[in-house]
């Protein structure tokens, strides 16, 4: 690997990454498959942490599985599962194992998930998560004890895109202040929209990849503007995916214009199919983007 | 006040399956406010475990079942209590706990305990404050995130927020728009920026009474 995502961030390519997802069980052979479609395509994976709180393998294991595999990795991290204890611990564990990119987040609710009755435990929120993570960094632990080690990750964040949504633009303002090298923000229909989100944080200055999800039906737009938060699938786009006599085609043209217009605006672009990365390649390349 | 909501009778009847000669001790603070523990509550109860073939030898009010001085002060409202083979304590878990510290009989609870709260124009306010022992409420223009956010986050709202409604319970506002709309009231918007360290649970009254 000539550069490491760290290095991509700091250069001037536009950078893409793709989420996967850890299997369900301890075969791995499946999603291993399917990042492997994803190779000379992506600059790194995001490997979810039990996402929608649905128990899965640990993003850690999973990551180092993809590493050994010839891929870069950002192991998602989110405040649900660990107090400070369980969190640290992973994370000297992932940067042993070679893993040297993170993503932070504060994690469903158990509720939403597969298992409901599950503690939540948010022992810290991701603008704390942030901060442990840069204290690991000086050679000390979360209470001031020094390490045999520290760590030095590629720290990543998220954030929503609504330009109105003054709260979550503080939080934002917050992450970039306690040093994340990047933001990955959720999925983006309104170019416009992400646009003036884009001028509203224009005083901070960390990266900015851009979420995507390709649609894959009307039925899916309409779910995801009622109730995803920070989602807003234009009129426009409703209607091309309501008239479409494919809709899996037109979702994936629209997600191709959506990236050529983020090229402008954005340092990159993060894909997040729901189900398998197929259609990923021919998505990018749609887009004029050919890989390394 | 100490939010409680009273258990069913069978359960309560469950709970008293092997016991009999029960003595009724109510409690006139949260659980009377509450109709979980006041007289009537009290009454109700003694009558429906006599009609279910259950011998009650007495029962008391006293001003808070988690306020008791000593069993001579129980016995003093009424002395039936020295007969009694159990206690059924209508209140919260401390008043259950604060009886059963000063009597030698098995204690039972008719109550489940949910949370601090309150209750103001007519609306009962649940989980208001989860008691973590290190108090800055007021740097949320006196509401707490952490025990009114289901993910106790100190620093902002999560992305889960639908039209300013909670992600875990679509019925509740987003206690984060609501401390925004209060800071906005009383003009310290500026709250927002402050960056709050997480809390420390050793502070937390319960584990600092183990270290003590």
């Amino acid at each position: 690997m000539l550069f490491n995502f760290r290095e991509k961030l700091n250069s001037s390519k536009f950078l893409v990454t793709a989420e996967v997802s850890p299997p369900k069980g301890t075969r791995f052979s499946v999603p291993l498959e399917d990042a492997h479609q994803l190779k000379g395509i992506a600059d790194a994976l995001n490997v979810t942490d039990n996402q929608c709180s649905i128990m899965h393998m640990s993003s850690l294991a999973f990551s180092k599985l993809l590493l050994d595999d010839g891929h870069e990795p950002i192991m998602q991290l989110t405040c649900r599962d660990r107090n400070r204890i369980g969190l640290q611990s992973d994370l000297l564990g992932a940067y042993a194992l070679g893993i040297r990119n993170i993503c932070l987040m504060t994690g469903d609710f158990p509720s939403c998930g597969d298992h409901p009755g599950s503690k939540p435990v948010y022992d810290l929120d991701s603008v704390q998560l942030l901060q442990l993570v840069r204290k690991l960094e000086s050679g000390i632990d979360f209470a001031g004890n020094m390490l045999d080690g520290g760590t030095s990750f590629c720290t990543g964040a998220v954030s929503g895109i609504d330009p109105e949504k003054i709260l979550q633009l503080i939080k934002l303002e917050k992450k970039a202040k306690c040093g994340a090298d990047f933001i990955q923000t959720q999925a983006v229909y309104d170019v416009g929209m992400f646009e003036e989100f884009m001028e509203a944080i224009s005083h901070l200055e960390v990266p900015v990849i851009a979420g995507l999800i390709p649609l894959k039906s009307l039925g899916m737009a309409e779910y995801m503007n009622k109730n995803i938060s920070g989602i807003n699938v234009p009129e426009e786009i409703m209607f091309r995916m309501k008239e479409a006599s494919n809709p899996i085609e037109e979702g994936l043209s629209i997600a191709s214009e959506t990236i050529k217009e983020l090229m402008k605006l954005s340092r990159g672009i993060h894909v997040m199919p729901i189900g398998s990365h197929k259609n990923t390649p021919r998505l990018l390349s749609m887009a004029g983007i050919s890989g390394k | 006040m100490i939010i409680t909501s009273a258990k069913p009778l069978e359960e309560i009847l469950a709970l008293l399956k092997d016991e009999d000669d029960i003595f009724v001790i109510g409690c006139n603070v949260c659980a009377a406010k509450l109709k979980t523990g006041g007289e009537p509550e009290v009454l109700e109860i003694c009558r429906r475990l006599e009609g279910s073939g259950k011998r009650v030898v007495g029962w008391a009010l006293p001003t808070a079942a988690c306020s008791v001085r000593s069993f001579e002060s129980l016995a003093q409202k009424n002395e039936k209590i020295n007969e009694a083979h159990c206690i059924l304590v209508m209140g919260c878990g401390s008043g259950v706990s604060t009886v059963a510290s000063v009597t030698e009989v098995p204690v039972y609870g008719s109550n489940n305990t949910l949370s601090l709260g309150g209750s103001s124009e007519g609306k009962l306010l649940s989980g208001q404050c989860i008691m973590c022992g290190n108090c800055t409420i007021s740097e949320f223009g006196g509401l707490c995130p952490k025990s009114q956010c289901p993910k106790g986050l100190l620093n902002g709202p999560c992305g889960g927020a639908v039209d300013g409604m909670c992600e875990v319970n679509r019925e509740n506002d987003c206690v984060w728009n609501l401390i925004y709309e209060r800071l906005k009231k009383i003009k310290r918007l500026d709250l927002l920026y402050s960056i709050h360290a997480p809390r420390s649970m050793v502070l937390n009254n319960f584990i600092s009474n183990i270290l003590i």
